[in-house]
């Protein structure tokens, strides 16, 4: 079975144009707020062209080695930014080689990358199978606890590089694991405790972590993590409603982080330094930008009338079809968290007033506005009109 | 019928686009005439459905596909008819009175006029609604309208920390409701409120997730905090949102799940039990905490608290009269209410301030201001001749009716308070002296479009507490049928109840209002024509107090502080919700500090992480 047999949506489709919308809004955006020099323009189109390609369908195999091209270019990407973050790069390199190691030796096992994946494995195949996809795909996702490459990542790179690493690139290998997830269902089916726990945990620990940030591309880091919790789950359920849930949740994800990323960029751009819970009334200054970073907040917390609701209230549900009223409450508790540290921010760092002794700031570029307007009428159309687009794919 | 069913949703909508798309081009009041209009239209369009309904027919409109296979569709009955009536009534008359009010406002008109109309918007779409789902949507709408428009002044502290105390304390419990539906839903298979499946599937547990969103909503103890520090939105943000019509979901939320079930079968009397607790703990609170008050908008928003306390309890008395009791109360505080809001907003936009402590004496300079005031101020209290009067002694009578002795006895306690604060107010603002910075501050009566939003409310009080049977017939009574009770109730002039056993009670009251009246128009008859001042000589419990000096609001308060400072204490609930922040923040900073650590060696934690992460795969 595919997901488009499951669903009824053309997933491939759906993520191909929606990553094309972002990756253009992202290169308009990088035009007036420089991300890096021209190798970061060369290496960040590359990065895009390996993961539209890994979206048609293509093999498994030749599917996960664009996959993992465009995370090494990512790597590159993050390595030409300053020291700090050749520092971070270099975490990253490491972990990532654990990753890919262990989900291609996974994979390779399951019998996916020789040609007809396994149906049902005796149990010590299966258990090292198991063990090799979590341990790979909690690193390349950042899960927690094994997030260390992420923070250090988003907070030394500059924002769209970000935004290139978990809004896209995980993104599409997120959809990978979805798609496992139908290939080779006795991966998850005889370990859903498992799964479940680590997605439980990355939202609470990936909640919990944001609040106790202080740098704002930090904490939109652990937010990440957060989201990531969710989507794992709803995949982790394996329910129309759960894929679908999770498959929305993350187009919604990689939307509300350009905005997040990008708000952040353009006060960091006018203020000249990182933005931390110490800046004050930044709204005043950037308003546009503000409004984009409450709308995104408000996004991916699934509030409605945003996108993000669209794919949160599936999930909500596909978590209490799978656990009943418990799961439901633990996903809600979650979300409060969520919002506690969302709103922290919003309420720190961009309204109230103005900070006197603040640094002199320049204004926000008008084509970098024009495309967070853009995509808050977008988040917005989305969330009123979901329908319209499920007809169209 | 079907058309208009659409027409108000489509109005309002219509005005967001055009306050958005060009608003540039229009002068802040064109803007608040345009926002009025629409509304009116959509207010109008009510109206004509209100005789369908009354026959007792309802309106079914699918009007698209929203979500892959989930209808946007409507379902109009007498409920969502008294709601969709109040937010768009009062919201015009509020409008109206948001044209001269924010005429003077240099930033964020657009914004003000699109918030206003999308939560009005958002408001007509969640009575109307019949897809649960689409419930839950515009229950989060209209929250996050609160949100910006409590908000509006975002550059100033007061304003954005309470708006950050709505969305929390009003977002997080919502959560109830988006599990109660879905439960509902995964046992039910439909969003339909109108299934009749949905009635088996209502269980306990749906129900007090349903009641603790409600209670977040509509400000019920002890989830009520977060309205007295909203008082720092621009005026007619407080007399729609947090008086009329956003408090008023969780009202609609608790009747509408009259609905769901069938009373007394799949509805248990456990259930009104915790309704009326809830409501009578909350009007007692609310009462309480509106006593020690010196700001006029935080009294006001205290007794908004108490007053959705009545409210609740009639709601959970579960009877046909209570229900309706509770309806026509609703209906009534959303007319006071808001008047007494937008007095206040014309008060502090007068002389600047709201701290009843520097204030007195405006009768005299804003005359009209403060006639509607005393108008509404009757009403609130209860006094005959207003729909107030009519709307406590429809409770009373409820109460008495079901034999709810302790409902009843608390409310015409709480009764006493209301009159004990609302003198208050009224004797601080508006009588004794003038102070002599406020002398020098030349104040100036309201502009006559905010009077005229003011006096067509108050107008309504008095229409309604006259004849309260037009409002009863043909709006009350088709909502309480809507919710499956049989309405064998009938009203004449001033509430007067003719098939209860109140009747000769009720024509006792009318005798006694007479008497009233005309001992009133003796008294100003004998009265002599010149008054030398109009401050009252109270007895100080000593020597008599100078000439410049009476009893003002702050002695008030201190009073009501001294005297309730244990319960004051006792019943705040935010010490509580204080400890769990402080509890949440220390979790995180032990959490980080923990990661933090292992976070500098990060290959080395990653490869134990992982080992121990295979181990349980292996051990499992």
């Amino acid at each position: 079975m595919t997901m488009t047999v499951l669903t009824g949506i053309n997933w491939n489709v759906t993520f191909s144009i929606f990553f094309i919308v972002l990756i253009a809004s992202i290169a308009v955006y990088s035009w007036v707020v420089p991300q890096g020099n021209k190798r970061w323009w060369g290496l960040a189109l590359l990065l895009s062209v390996l993961v539209l390609v890994a979206l048609q369908p293509v093999s498994e195999l030749v599917r996960m080695l664009l996959l993992d091209a465009a995370s090494f270019v990512a790597v590159a990407l993050v390595w030409g930014q300053s020291l700090l973050a050749a520092k971070a790069a270099k975490t990253y390199l490491w972990l990532l080689i654990l990753a890919v190691l262990c989900v291609g030796a996974g994979l390779y096992l399951a019998g996916i990358l020789g040609g007809a994946a396994l149906t049902q494995p005796g149990i010590v195949e299966t258990r090292l199978v198991v063990g090799l996809l979590i341990v790979g795909f909690a690193i390349k996702f950042a899960l927690f606890p094994l997030y260390f490459w992420l923070p250090n990542v988003a907070k030394t790179t500059s924002p769209m590089t970000t935004v290139l690493i978990v809004g896209i690139l995980d993104i599409a290998e997120f959809v990978e694991l979805a798609s496992l997830r139908l290939t080779i269902p006795w991966v998850f089916d005889g370990y859903k405790i498992l799964w479940l726990i680590l997605a439980l945990i990355s939202m609470f620990g990936g909640a919990l972590m944001a609040l106790a940030q202080r740098d704002l591309k930090r904490m939109l880091a652990f937010s990440t993590i957060d989201d990531m919790g969710y989507l794992l789950l709803g995949v982790l359920i394996g329910s129309s409603m759960g894929f679908t849930g999770a498959m929305i949740g993350a187009l919604c994800h990689a939307l509300f982080k350009v905005m997040l990323f990008g708000s952040v960029g353009i006060a960091e751009k006018g203020s000249g330094g990182p933005i931390t819970l110490d800046n004050r009334g930044l709204s005043s200054r950037f308003p546009i930008s503000g409004a984009a970073f409450i709308i995104g907040a408000l996004g991916i917390i699934g509030i409605p009338p945003l996108f993000g609701f669209v794919g949160r209230w599936r999930l909500y549900l596909a978590g209490i079809q799978y656990g009943g009223i418990g799961l439901g409450l633990a996903m809600a508790g979650a979300s409060a968290l969520t919002i506690i540290y969302y709103v922290r921010a919003i309420h720190k760092v961009w309204l109230g007033p103005q900070q006197e002794d603040g640094p002199v700031t320049k204004k926000e570029p008008k084509i970098a506005v024009i495309v967070l307007i853009v995509l808050i009428a977008a988040a917005l159309f989305l969330g009123l009109f979901p329908g319209f687009v499920f007809r169209q794919v | 019928m079907s058309v208009l069913a659409v027409i108000p949703m489509a109005a309002l909508l219509l005005g967001v686009i055009i306050q958005l798309t060009c608003g540039h081009f229009f002068s802040r009041r064109v803007k608040g005439w345009l926002a009025f209009i629409c509304c009116l239209v959509g207010f109008a369009a009510i109206m004509t459905m209100i005789p369908t309904i009354s026959s007792g027919k309802v309106i079914d409109v699918t009007l698209f596909s929203w979500d892959k296979s989930l209808p946007f569709q409507y379902h109009i009955d007498g409920l969502s008819i008294i709601f969709a009536l109040i937010a768009t009534g009062i919201g015009s008359a509020v409008l109206l009175y948001s044209v001269a009010y924010m005429a003077h406002e240099q930033d964020g008109v657009t914004r003000f006029y699109a918030l206003m109309l999308v939560f009005i918007a958002g408001f007509v779409n969640l009575v109307c609604s019949g897809n649960l789902l689409l419930i839950y949507f515009s229950w989060e709408v209209i929250g996050l309208c609160s949100y910006f428009l409590v908000g509006f002044w975002y550059k100033e502290s007061k304003s954005v920390n309470g708006a950050r105390k709505v969305l929390i304390m009003t977002h997080i419990p919502g959560y109830g409701l988006l599990i109660a539906v879905l439960l509902l839903f995964s046992r039910s298979g439909t969003f339909l409120w109108t299934d009749p499946n949905l009635v088996v599937s209502f269980t306990t547990g749906i129900f007090l997730l349903m009641l603790f969103a409600a209670m977040a909503k509509s400000v019920m103890y002890p989830l009520h905090t977060w309205i007295p520090e909203a008082m720092n939105a621009p005026t007619p943000v407080s007399a729609l949102l947090h008086s009329a019509c956003y408090v008023t979901a969780g009202v609609y939320l608790i009747a509408r799940m009259y609905s769901f079930s069938v009373p007394g079968i799949h509805w248990p009397m456990a259930w009104n039990t915790l309704i009326m607790i809830i409501g009578c703990i909350t009007m007692v609170v609310g009462a309480l905490f509106a006593i020690k008050q010196t700001d006029l908008k935080r009294l006001l928003a205290f007794s908004t608290i108490s007053q959705l306390g009545y409210i609740i309890a009639g709601l959970g008395l579960g009877t046909s009269f209570g229900v309706a009791a509770a309806l026509f109360y609703c209906f009534s505080h959303g007319l006071f209410k808001g008047t007494l809001f937008l007095c206040a907003g014309a008060v502090q936009q007068a002389t600047g301030t709201r701290d009843m402590s520097k204030l007195g004496g405006l009768a005299k300079v804003m005359p009209n201001t403060s006639r509607i005031w005393i108008v509404v101020t009757a009403a609130i209290v209860g006094v005959p001749l207003t729909n107030g009067f009519v709307a406590k002694w429809f409770l009373y009578d409820a109460a008495l009716a079901s034999g709810q002795w302790i409902v009843l006895i608390i409310a015409w306690l709480v009764s006493t308070l209301t009159a004990f604060y609302m003198l208050k107010a009224t004797v601080s603002v508006f009588y004794g002296d003038m102070p002599d910075w406020l002398k020098q501050h030349q104040v100036k009566e309201a502009p006559f479009l905010m009077q005229m939003g003011m006096a067509v409310l108050a107008i309504l009080c008095i229409i309604f507490g006259l004849a309260p049977q037009i409002l009863t017939q043909w709006v009350i009574a088709p909502g309480v049928k809507a919710l499956g009770f049989s309405w064998n109730l009938s009203f004449t002039w001033l509430g007067i109840q003719t098939t209860s056993n109140s009747f000769y009670g009720a024509a006792g009251v009318a005798i006694v209002v007479l008497a009233l009246v005309i001992g009133w128009i003796i008294y100003r008859l004998m009265q002599p024509r010149a008054i030398s001042s109009p401050s009252a000589n109270v007895f100080t419990g000593g020597d008599p107090l100078p000439a410049d000096d009476s009893v003002g609001t702050v002695d008030f308060a201190d009073l009501a502080e001294s005297s309730f400072q244990p319960i004051y204490k006792a019943v705040d609930p935010d010490p509580a919700y204080l400890l769990a922040w402080t509890g949440i923040k220390k979790l995180s900073s032990v959490t980080h500090r923990i990661l933090q650590s292992i976070e500098d060696h990060p290959f080395i934690s990653t490869i134990i992480l992982a080992v121990i992460l295979f181990s349980v795969v292996w051990l499992i």
